[in-house]
């Protein structure tokens, strides 16, 4: 191929049926039970720390967890909204297309 | 702009490979990476030898085990495996974004500054405790009111001494610029690999404050001990495991040549990752005074990560088809699908490791020295091995001075890890067993020596492996004429 190899031409990934299948089966198998529980005992944890002394203990590695992940939901939320779910499998096409033009330059 | 708009502008203006990539400073990465490996292996196996009666150096208190214990955990850790993965980010980072890093100075300093970092945990952990008793010490420590502890830290892989934190937390943060300025550069949506990669610098630096210097400074008992939990597991988790899988993204397509099953369900592993793998610290300290909704939930969210490895395996081995014969013929790709199935024991593992039923039985046994080796060593080791037979051609611009000893290092680092992985999770079992029967201490000691003493043969198997890797390369680095002509996909791959 060309050094003027037109993105046009760069083959397009799209999703195939299995794989969207697969992709929306597992996001489901790990949120929903996920959610359950953390919800649960998250509302545990307001019950005890409202209630009794022992809830304190938890405070540390909860707000731990909580700033980190809240760091991440920022992170998802930007990246939803600058469009980096949009077109979502070409990344790996580009990236491996990318790689043989570069790696043409330093091998025989 | 789109990816592919962004790769347009890309083929135009395509930066060269040498453009982008520091090539020296990868190699003096691996070069540093190797040494820490094998002084690391060195300790583990003059432990190894403590533990079966035969100390060599029984006396010399300089270097007793319990600081050799140290040395073989620390230098594993920030020696090797953070030094192979800053190499191998250098080549990585800049191919996948078509920026350089952010300087190439700052690159240098971080190296140096890095092995220095290293170089003075090692002689805090070894020097320090015999200072620590000297009367202008203690002076010190009372005027400053601080622990003033020259040698180890007193947290579990925490150790660096607290006088070297402040300058480990600087590099990790300089480690964080460098390479995020090209990934901010970079426009369009991003392949996965850079979202690990992102991920990685942001945790690695969090994990490290939280872990040495919240229970050091900030609190005290049952909560200290539940953040020395998240600090153990994050850093397997939140350092290693984005830079193990982000490099296996990378480097699995290409030598695959052949895109990654699904990009969507690589995106579904990392915010998994993101979301589930913090809460998890806690599945270290089941069983005590921590409350007991803070470890179900711990349960919980490891149950949850199960989940989200699946995704990780099946992507690859999705990935890997009907090209299955790779893995006989493509070094680098048995390496890695090796450490997968490694991975995946490790994680299937851990999912009967967190019931309490099970951590009854295991918890404080050699089940888990085993298990640590299993992925320190079955996983990210062997990535690592891969990664390096396949870029050190590339780096030194020769084949392999031996292919067959490319197989032995392979065989020799797998073989001998599988024997002691079975051999310790054995040991563990046996040992939970003595102590639940009540039986002496001394019984369970004197019951493990059989076990033991496999162990010791297993590492020798594992360092063996090492040996060979090492004199292959010093071979080929001098431009030895090749002892075989190869035919294999490797080595077509590597040249
Ligand atoms: C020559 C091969 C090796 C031998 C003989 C060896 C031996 C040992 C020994 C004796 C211990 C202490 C166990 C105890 O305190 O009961 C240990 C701990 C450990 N080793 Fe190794 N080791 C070797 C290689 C490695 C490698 C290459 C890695 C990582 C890549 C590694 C990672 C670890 C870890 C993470 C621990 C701490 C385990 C824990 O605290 O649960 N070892 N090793």
């Amino acid at each position: 191929m060309s050094d003027t190899h037109p993105s046009a031409v760069r083959p397009r990934a799209g999703m195939s049926r299995r794989q969207a299948w697969v992709t929306a089966a597992m996001a489901v198998v790990i949120l929903i039970p996920s959610m359950y529980g953390f919800v649960g005992k998250f509302l545990e944890f307001v019950h005890i720390y409202r209630g009794a002394s022992g809830g304190e203990f938890a405070v540390a590695p909860i707000l731990n967890y909580l700033l980190a992940s809240a760091g991440f939901f920022c992170m998802l939320l930007w990246a939803a909204w600058n469009g980096m779910f949009r077109d979502i499998e070409q990344p790996k096409i580009d990236f491996l297309e990318n790689e043989r033009l570069l790696d043409r330059d330093t091998r025989p | 702009m789109t990816s592919r708009s962004q790769t347009a502008a890309a083929v135009h203006d395509r930066p060269a490979h040498g453009d982008l990539v520091d090539e020296r400073i990868i190699l003096c990465y691996y070069v540093a990476a190797l040494t820490f490996l094998t002084v690391s292996m060195l300790a583990g196996i003059l432990m190894a030898l403590q533990l079966v009666h035969w100390n060599p150096l029984n006396g010399v208190e300089l270097l007793s085990p319990g600081r050799w214990r140290m040395i073989h955990t620390n230098a594993v850790a920030y020696g090797f495996l953070a030094n192979a993965f800053l190499g191998t980010l250098h080549w990585a980072v800049p191919r996948l974004t078509f920026h350089k890093v952010a300087s190439r100075p700052l690159s240098w300093f971080i190296f140096v500054a890095w092995q220095a970092i290293v170089g003075l945990t090692a002689i805090g952990i070894i020097v320090g405790p015999t200072f620590q008793d000297q009367p202008w010490l203690l002076d010190l420590a009372k005027q400053w009111r601080l622990p003033m502890n020259l040698g180890a830290q007193g947290l579990e892989w925490g150790e660096t001494p607290f006088w070297i934190d402040p300058v480990a937390l600087l590099g990790l943060a300089l480690v964080a610029v460098n390479f995020m300025v090209p990934i901010g550069r970079s426009k369009g949506p991003m392949y996965v690999s850079l979202w690990y990669f992102m991920a990685a610098f942001v945790w690695t630096f969090l994990t490290y404050a939280m872990g040495n210097l919240l229970p050091e400074y900030a609190v005290a008992g049952t909560s200290a001990g539940a953040i020395g939990g998240l600090f153990i597991h994050d850093l397997v988790g939140l350092f290693v495991t984005p830079l193990g899988w982000g490099l296996m993204y990378y480097f699995v397509p290409i030598l695959l040549k052949r895109p990654i099953w699904s990009h969507g369900l690589s995106l579904v592993g990392f915010w998994g990752l993101a979301f589930f793998y913090p809460l998890q610290g806690i599945h270290h300290f089941l069983y005590t005074p921590i409350p007991m909704f803070l470890q179900y939930g711990a349960v919980i969210s490891t149950i949850a990560v199960e989940l989200v490895v699946a995704t990780v395996v099946i992507n690859f081995f999705g990935t890997l088809g009907k090209k299955g014969s790779e893995f006989f013929t493509n070094l680098p790709i048995r390496y890695f699908y090796t450490g997968m199935v490694f991975y995946f024991i490790t994680c299937f593992q851990c999912a009967l490791q967190v019931t309490l039923t099970f951590q009854k039985l295991i918890h404080f046994t050699d089940w888990v020295v085993g298990h640590a080796h299993l992925v320190m060593f079955g996983v990210f080791s062997l990535w690592l091995f891969g990664i390096m037979t396949y870029l050190f051609p590339r780096l030194l611009g020769r084949p392999w001075y031996s292919r067959t000893l490319c197989e032995y290092h392979y065989w020799l680092s797998s073989v001998g890890l599988f024997v002691m992985f079975l051999d310790l999770t054995l040991a563990g079992v046996f040992q939970g067993w003595y102590w639940a029967s009540l039986q002496p201490w001394d019984a369970s000691t004197d019951g493990s020596q059989p076990f033991w003493i496999t162990r010791v043969f297993a590492g020798l198997t594992m360092f063996a492996g090492l040996l060979c890797f090492l004199f292959n390369l010093w071979m080929t680095w001098r431009g030895a004429e090749a002892a075989e002509r190869s035919t294999s996909q490797f080595a077509a791959a590597a040249t």
